[in-house]
């Protein structure tokens, strides 16, 4: 079998790689700027935290459940993370621990909603979209109340510059995006919860007869995706300088739609995370390159809302035809 | 055999990317919203002022999120702009976004909010808040003082992290504070710039205080909400009417010119939209051509009301809306 061979294989198995490629390289002929080395970089700044947070929602979507709260994970850690760490507020001004206390406090927010989401869902037997909707509507609205809405500023200078530092040539929040989609991706592949988090989404009954450890798993996942929504809460709130009680909130969009457009099933038990990958990075791309041709902000999220209607529409009508097959 | 196939492409994409080439230089116009008609006059403003100047313009709008602006400034420079027009989100989320203009090498005008740091290079055109909101408010007192009665006062405030807001809330404070006698404030309603919470607020002051008979609003955009509270509590009515509220506004929008000309309103602070927009631009220009600029560009504004309307509405951009 030849190399030609292999990659039709390959994209044959996982068109949404190929369909990046062919917008990537469409854009690349179209779009004034956008095939340069600037514009790769700021692809891959903005791609970052959007593969972040997709990761960690796939795990959800993949039991078949739904996490809407990611948004209030990242206002409420980028508001605790700015009171452990801002020079302003002082709860441990001075410290040189303040930074890794502050990082701390953040993914502790995302543990602990997380966990929240999951017993609810695992234990008390609720809906994913009503628990995490409520639990959207209370976590934002105590950002909001916690900070009367102010801004949190004067962060650590370690921490705002972090984002434009490098080792090895490349900035340290690509090592930190490799280090999750790896972690994630071993955990979903190589473990037995892994398994047990396909099994789920497949078919709960079955999982339920067969001995897995339902609410473990569906606590797990919730975890996951709180701690991934608290890392990209990192990034954003290092990058504008800034602990905001309205950080991320038109962001959910983006991530459910970067999951969809990568073809995990919104019924759950089909999904890879390197398709959630190729998901974002088409997401980032839309928004980059139709900002790059001027076109407005109300289009631009038409043009996406329409291309994940789309998509699930493809998928939804892709798992008929198995059905039926 | 793959390599056959992808030199050639990789080829094509240089080559045409490096075709791309514009005919005229491109300034990045940055608007965290289009919300309000102030925002979008000031859009409008700001492109004809570039076409006027022989410059194209790439527009982007952030929907009020800081994040996103920041993200579609990194698309600008990438773009490869020659300037960027911003109006951010608020007074300290610019302050990467300035460090990124910066670090490009790509001169920045901040539109309407002062950045809350001095650091870096970047002209801040803005309006003379404190100054217009204290003198529109001082013109209402003055007419609070020709009733002869003493007047309970309300002000609907807007977001406090907008350092907007804290001057208007400021220049307010100090019109209020010489005319002792005539002003008692018995209202803060704060807004966060939102037309809900702000319905919410005044409904609830004017049961709370039903003798208030004075109402300034730290912009025209809260002017649906003040006034369909004002209904509710039976205090809306033309100037003339013994149960008249002495009511004032900030922006110069087309609601206020309406309500002017409806003799609904008393007197409104106008930001001179035209004049800041021209000189944000202008601000650009001149830093591309290595002309000196000021740092800040104030706009003193105007106060317009019933005496002096058809000789200012000329000026009043809400007027031409």
């Amino acid at each position: 079998m030849t190399i030609v061979d292999n990659i039709r294989t390959y994209l044959v198995k996982n068109p949404i790689v190929g369909v990046c490629l062919l917008y990537y390289l469409l854009m690349a002929l179209m779009v004034p700027g956008f095939f340069s080395a600037n514009n790769s970089w700021n692809l891959v700044y903005n791609f970052i935290p959007l593969l972040i947070l997709a990761v960690g929602q796939t795990f959800v979507i993949l039991t078949a459940g739904i996490d809407l709260s990611i948004t209030s994970i990242i206002a409420v850690s980028s508001v605790v993370g700015g009171y452990l760490m801002s020079s302003d507020v002082g709860l441990v001004d001075g410290s040189k621990w303040s930074m890794l206390l502050g990082i701390g406090g953040m993914l502790s927010v995302g543990v602990i909603i997380g966990l929240i989401n999951g017993i609810s869902v695992a234990k008390l037997k609720m809906p994913a979209f009503m628990v995490t909707l409520t639990s959207l509507m209370f976590f934002s609205g105590f950002a909001i109340w916690i900070t009367q809405s102010q801004n949190i500023y004067n962060l650590p200078a370690l921490l705002v510059d972090a984002p434009y530092h490098s080792f090895l040539g490349l900035p340290l929040p690509v090592y930190l995006a490799v280090l999750v989609f790896t972690s994630c991706y071993l955990l979903l592949n190589k473990t037995l919860l892994g398994e047990w988090v396909y099994a789920v989404g497949t078919n709960i009954k079955t999982s339920w007869i067969s001995g897995i450890n339902i609410p473990l798993t569906l606590v797990s996942v919730y975890v996951i995706s709180g701690v991934c929504a608290s890392l990209a809460s990192l990034i954003y709130t290092a990058r504008l300088e800034t602990g905001s009680p309205v950080m991320g909130q038109n962001v959910l969009l983006d991530v459910i739609g970067a999951v969809i457009i990568g073809g995990t099933s919104l019924f759950g038990g089909r999904g890879k995370l390197q398709w959630t990958a190729a998901g974002a990075l088409l997401m980032t791309m839309l928004d980059n390159s139709l900002n790059l041709v001027g076109m407005s902000f109300f289009l631009i999220m038409m043009v996406k809302g329409a291309i994940i209607l789309l998509t699930a529409l493809y998928n939804q009508l892709g798992s008929k035809s198995l059905t039926h097959a | 055999m793959s390599r056959y196939l992808l030199y050639p492409i990789w080829i094509l994409l240089v080559v045409c990317s490096c075709s791309h080439q514009r005919e005229r230089p491109l300034i990045g116009i940055s608007f965290e919203t289009l919300q309000t008609e102030y925002w979008v006059a000031s859009v409008e403003a700001v492109k004809a002022e570039c076409i006027k100047n022989g410059y194209d313009f790439v527009v982007a709008i952030a929907n009020g999120d800081a994040n996103r602006q920041f993200e579609q400034i990194n698309n600008f420079i990438s773009l490869g702009v020659a300037g960027i027009v911003i109006a951010p989100k608020d007074s300290h989320t610019v302050i990467p976004i300035i460090k990124a203009a910066n670090r490009a090498n790509i001169p920045i005008a901040v539109y309407n909010r002062v950045p809350a740091s001095n650091l870096g290079d970047y002209v801040t055109v803005v309006a003379d808040n404190l100054e217009i909101s204290k003198n529109t408010v001082t013109y209402m007192c003055e007419l609070a003082e020709k009733s002869g009665k003493k007047h309970q006062a309300l002000i609907v405030l807007g977001d406090l992290g907008d350092i907007n807001a804290v001057n208007r809330r400021a220049g307010f404070n100090q019109a209020v504070a010489a005319f002792p006698e005539t002003i008692e404030v018995v209202a803060e309603v704060p807004s966060e710039w939102n037309q809900e919470k702000a319905l919410a607020g005044v409904t609830n002051a004017l049961q709370a205080n039903p003798d208030i008979s004075f109402i300034f609003t730290s912009s025209d955009f809260l002017f649906p909400a003040i006034i369909s509270a004002m209904k509710t509590a039976d205090k809306y009515y033309p100037i003339g009417h013994e149960k008249h509220v002495i009511f004032g506004g900030f922006d110069g929008d087309a609601m206020a010119y309406r309500l002017l000309q409806e003799k609904y309103l008393d007197a409104d602070g106008v930001q001179d939209v035209f004049y800041e927009c021209e000189a944000s631009v202008q601000a650009v220009i001149k830093k591309l051509n290595g002309e000196p600029v000021e740092s800040t560009i104030i706009d003193p504004g105007f106060v317009i009301h019933q005496d002096n309307l058809e000789q200012m509405a000329g000026k009043m951009w809400g007027a031409s809306f």
